[in-house]
């Protein structure tokens, strides 16, 4: 009888680890249908002023979760034809719609940054974006702005200020050391002296401007990564030091960002930093959005939508302070 | 309200005084021949007036009769029933011992009767399970496991694959009433809720209250899990234990003084990390990270006459999660968390009418995350501390009545989530969130007791009181939600206030022999509530009392049901139908996170609504006989309306189950082999789904509608074990004289193989939109994903007794 059990617990200990394999193998994964009710689309704005800027705005309708998402059915979110202006200082800006044989390389670059869309794909495309040809139509920092839109028989509202600028005291690259003796990939990393009054927003965008062998600068677009959104609540009146990630173009073909590379700056690249300032408002649309975009698939997490500042319709309108610096990757 | 109430307990008290004087009380403790342990809930059933009456948690019973001979007939589930005659001339105390029915060898006298059934007794919506047959069940990973036996048991159900959280009648996680020996236990999970933390070697009974809770609870608006921890062999010294996949465990058991004083101390741990090590790559991304969770059950007492008992019981468990992202820029964190509580008992028998228990509890629940990332620090805290002291006095004036009074004090300490942040040397100005400290106290009496022979009253009413006391840091803030300025409370000073009635009733009436209706009607107040950030409960969920703006929760149940007994009682049957109302239920806003919360005072974020449940619950339990089990079917609704969340529209609450059928059997194939087999059916969950998308900086932004508008596909799932034990007895032939005889084994061995999900069912844990692409938005790709956890397991466990 002893030597019976003996034996059993010999197989038992030969079969222990297999039969843990087996435990965390069997959590699986499958494709299944969902049958999604169909809803009102709304009208969507992205709407950025900065100073020195004109103002830009986008405008696109939701669509079904799961239609189709070819360049046709994409490029059909666009909203043409809408009556866009923006007010400030009882002066009212009525914006041009520029479509897109009409738009210059910088708009393409703009709307290829809040888009997503390849500027070479952006330039094929029929769309429009609305923005002012007059030079005196810009941003001034403390200054503020309100947007008032008319498409589709929807009017869409939203107010926002230019916040002034909150200067980075220095910026850097600092190796991350991935692996042990790794002389090549880091962030970016950068100071900041919060000023003593609560309620600024921050958000970080970055470029690496450097050249590729086919003379494309490595990153089209100044790109925020998620998590680059955050306000003093914690940290008012303080000096901090940050770090950055690399953030990748969301669905981009680049190498770097399907390989080790990705999240990381590497040796060599030249970083545009552009750090925004926002309102309380801002900060929350842009915190929230980050959220919902980055907790898909998340079980953890509560589904919320983006809080949105545009009453009539979703989005963003954000009047935003810049400030510019530029980060040489030596390690 | 209220005032009918104290008019039926005054009738009742005027019941006591108008009967005649020449009586005499029988009354002792039942326990187990062979260990001592003290039976609870045995019957004590006096023949010649067809009435009987419980013993209550600590064995003990009493009965108040005219003088006169009675025949006694002890019952006692498992066990071999026990005749005595008594001659009652004057007041006696009378122990009666019963023998288990596995270890007893002569052929037993079974009466036609048999053990107290759910027809005579006004309880409603109480169940209790046999830790013994438990072990015969099919099990996750071969882990018996208590908390996840009840959800087979109808108007329960479970927060998901696996896990041990449960709903009672569309209650809440947090509405239970989870007590071991008289602590209330916090965060009765392991391992993100797979696993409970009550180890089954060391519980004796447990007892689950859904529907009319008797007044002597309180604190939780929607069930009492009673659970009561073994006391010990007071006769000899015995041992138990396991080894199973992921986990082993041993139990020791024996008397200090023999007959008058015994312990049991009950140990288990896991060991997946211990197991996994070997095999992860140590330059791997996660090397060094593990999970593993130990738990500690230890119970002493003392009997120091037959009046007087002591008892001390403890219970320390912690779950310990280390992640190392090797990678820097990947986080790295620790995270133990874990419950300990201690009781200590005294039970006094003031005279035969009178059981005294007091029990002086303290219970702790706390929950550390330390992580970092690059030179990011971080640290996470929270917790709960209670101390209580309760008397409770069990009172039978006659046999029509058994009274209970008592009253309960209890001193809560929270820590909220308390976060400390740091960037290098810089400290980020985080506060410390001051402690929050509470009063809560309850008194109640109540009385089940027989109005006519037919018809049977359980009458409770229970008053309670809550305090939120300071010191407490108090933040001020503007019409935008900043924080402008703190109102520091000064320490004992009252904050807010709440008390409150709970009428609780339940009334039996008795049809005939076979057959009753029940009814019950109760309020519960409850003063303390879990924030909870996610929806599968996640040790980060933390307590909070009421206070300024969180009002205590209130339930409000009806019920009424139908009970049979079939066959000699080898069946019961019941339906219950339910209806709950409840208000100042709370969640966190929509889009609310962790890291909101600093610099605000603790109810930040929260916001307040209702809900209510309906259903009703069929069950058929086979009692006696090779097969025994039970068929439950419930089919329940219940929703929530809160005018911060789902634009203010009711939705399906997370845990609302239209149609849900359970199926549990065992099967004593022979003396060695028992099969056992569980079976579950439950309509889909319901869960929020993203409806529209929209693009903003190129990322696609999911678009929500309704809150649980979706369900996802039914969840079923079968599970069949097989026991080999080997036999209770066995034969000793005498070499002198060649006689045979029959003795008890003392080692004894199990081997329990189960396969968890026989047929391979993916059941969906939850669903997931994706998204992929490679070559910019326009390749992008979008599907919906439905995760499950576990296929179909096998385990093997082995136990041993000696």
């Amino acid at each position: 009888m002893k030597k019976g059990w003996r034996k059993n617990i010999t197989w038992a200990g030969t079969w222990f680890p297999l039969a843990l394999l087996a435990v965390f193998l069997t959590a699986c994964e499958k494709d299944i249908t969902v049958d999604l009710p169909q809803v009102p689309e709304q009208l969507v704005v992205e709407g950025t002023i900065e100073p020195g800027k004109p103002p830009f705005v986008i405008l696109t309708r939701t669509q079904p979760f799961f239609s189709p998402t070819n360049l046709n059915a994409l490029t059909n979110m666009f909203v043409g034809g809408a009556t866009v202006t923006v007010t400030t200082n009882d002066e009212t800006w009525v914006l041009d719609q520029l479509c897109s044989n009409l738009l210059d390389s910088a708009s393409v670059v703009l709307a290829a940054e809040a888009t997503g869309l390849s500027p070479s794909l952006l330039a094929m495309a029929d769309i429009c974006i609305y923005t002012s040809l007059n030079p005196a139509h810009v941003g001034v920092a403390g200054r503020t702005y309100r947007l008032d839109i008319s498409a589709e028989g929807k009017t869409l509202t939203a107010t926002s200020s230019i916040p002034h600028p909150v200067p980075l005291d220095s910026v850097w690259f600092k190796l991350a050391q991935v692996t042990p003796g790794d002389d090549s990939l880091g962030f970016a990393w950068a100071r900041l002296s919060d000023p003593d009054t609560m309620g600024n927003g921050y958000r970080w965008a970055a470029q690496r401007i450097n050249r590729r062998a086919n003379g494309e600068r490595k990153d089209p677009y100044y790109i925020s990564p998620l998590g680059s959104t955050n306000n003093d609540k914690y940290f008012n009146g303080l000096t901090i030091d940050f770090s950055m990630i690399r953030g990748s173009l969301f669905y981009g073909g680049n190498l770097e960002d399907n390989n080790a590379e990705r999240g990381f700056f590497k040796a060599g690249d030249t970083i545009a930093v552009k750090a925004l300032s926002i309102g309380q408002k801002e900060y929350e649309f842009y915190r929230s959005y980050e959220d919902n975009v980055g907790s898909i698939g998340d079980i953890f997490s509560t589904p919320a939508n983006a809080k949105s500042n545009i009453t009539g319709g979703l989005g963003i309108w954000a009047g935003r302070g810049v400030y510019l610096d530029t980060i040489i990757c030596v390690p | 309200m209220a005032r009918h109430w104290l008019i039926i307990f005054f009738l009742a008290a005027l019941g006591f005084q108008v009967r005649a004087q020449s009586h005499f009380s029988i009354s002792g403790y039942v326990t187990d021949s062979a260990t001592g342990e003290a039976l609870i809930g045995a019957s004590v059933f006096i023949q010649e007036i067809g009435k009987g009456v419980p013993t209550n948690t600590y064995g003990y019973y009493s009965a108040s009769l005219p003088q006169g001979r009675y025949t006694l007939v002890v019952r006692y589930m498992g066990y071999a029933d026990l005749i005595r005659a008594v001659n009652l001339d004057q007041d006696r105390k009378l122990n009666l011992k019963l023998s288990s029915t596995a270890v007893v060898m002569q052929a037993v006298e079974v009466t036609g009767e048999r053990s107290k059934s759910q027809v005579e007794s006004t309880d409603m919506g109480r169940m209790d399970l046999d830790v013994q047959k438990l072990q015969t069940l099919p099990a996750l990973m071969g882990e018996v496991d208590i908390l996840k036996t009840l959800q087979y048991l109808p108007g329960v159900q479970s927060n998901g694959e696996g896990n041990s959280g449960f709903y009672v009648r569309g209650g809440g996680p947090d509405q239970n009433l989870i007590l071991l020996d008289g602590a209330t236990v916090y965060n009765a999970s392991h391992l993100f809720g797979f696993f409970s933390v009550f180890n089954a070697d060391a519980v004796k009974d447990i007892e689950l209250i859904k529907g009319g809770m008797p007044a002597q609870y309180g604190g939780r608006s929607s069930s009492v899990l009673d659970i009561t921890m073994k006391e010990g062999n007071n006769k000899q010294l015995h041992g138990q234990g396991g080894i199973g996949l992921i986990s082993s465990r041993l139990t020791l058991e024996g008397p200090i003084i023999n007959e008058k004083s015994s312990f049991i101390v009950s140990a288990r741990r896991t060991y997946i990390d211990v197991l996994v090590k070997p095999f992860v790559n140590p330059e791997s991304r996660f090397a060094g990270s593990g999970y593993y969770f130990y738990d500690i059950n230890a119970k002493a007492n003392y009997r120091l006459s037959d009046k007087d008992r002591f008892f001390i019981s403890g219970y320390f468990g912690r779950d310990v999660f280390n992640l190392n992202g090797n990678q820097p820029g990947s986080p790295n964190f620790k995270i133990p968390w874990g419950n300990a509580t201690v009781t200590g008992r005294w039970n006094h028998v003031f005279g035969p009418k009178l059981f005294l228990n007091t029990t002086a509890v303290a219970s702790d629940y706390k929950f550390s995350f330390g992580g970092g990332q690059d030179q990011f620090g971080f640290s996470l805290r929270s917790g709960i501390r209670d101390y209580g002291l309760k008397v409770d006095l069990n009172h039978y004036p006659d046999i029509r009545h058994n009274v209970r009074y008592g009253a309960q004090y209890t001193y809560h300490i929270y820590t909220p989530s308390t976060v400390e942040v740091n960037s290098g040397d810089v400290d980020f100005n985080i506060d410390t969130p001051s402690k929050l400290r509470a009063h809560e106290a309850g008194l109640y009496v109540q009385d089940d007791f027989d109005i006519t022979d037919q018809l049977r009253l359980n009458a409770g009413l229970r008053f309670s009181w809550f305090a939120h006391i300071g010191p407490y840091r108090e933040y001020i803030t503007d019409a935008q939600g900043n924080t402008t300025g703190t109102f520091e409370h000064g320490s004992g000073k009252s904050i807010a206030q709440y008390n409150g009635l709970e009428p609780r009733a339940s009334m039996r009436y008795t049809l005939n022999k076979n057959n009753s209706i029940k009814a019950s009607f109760n309020r519960n107040l409850q003063y303390v509530h879990l924030a909870s950030f996610s929806s599968i409960g996640l040790p980060t969920d933390t307590w909070i009392p009421s206070g300024k703006n969180v009002k205590p929760q209130e339930a409000i149940q009806y019920a009424a049901g139908w009970f049979r007994d079939l066959k000699q009682r080898t069946y019961e049957a019941s339906i219950e139908v339910y209806y709950k109302d409840m208000a100042n239920q709370i969640e966190f806003a929509e889009g609310m996170s962790p890291q909101d919360g600093g610099n605000a005072n603790y109810d930040f974020g929260l916001v307040y609504g209702k809900g209510w449940s309906y259903g009703a619950e069929l069950f058929i339990k086979r009692r006696y006989g090779k097969l025994t089990g039970w068929v439950g079917y419930t089919w329940s609704k219940t929703e929530r309306k809160f005018p911060d969340i789902n634009n203010g529209e009711a939705f399906p609450s997370r845990w609302d189950r239209r149609h849900d059928v359970n199926l549990v059997a065992g099967y004593e194939l022979n003396d060695r082999w028992t099969l056992g087999g569980t079976f579950v059916y439950s309509t889909g969950q319901a869960t929020t789904l993203p409806v529209q998308r929209y693009f903003i900086e190129g990322r696609l932004v999911s678009q929500f509608t309704a809150r649980n508008a979706f369900r996802m596909a039914a969840f079923h799932r079968l599970d069949l074990s097989a026991t080999l034990k080997n036999k209770a007895t066995r034969t000793i032939t005498d070499k002198g004289t060649g006689e045979t005889s029959t003795v008890e084994r003392k080692y004894r061995s199990s081997w329990t193989f189960s396969i968890y999900n026989v047929y391979n069912r993916y059941n969906p844990y939850f669903i997931y939109f994706a998204q992929e692409s490679t070559t910019g938005l326009e390749g992008l790709q979008l599907s919906a994903k439905q995760v499950s956890l576990f296929g179909i397991l096998p385990s093997v466990t082995w136990n041993f007794e000696f």
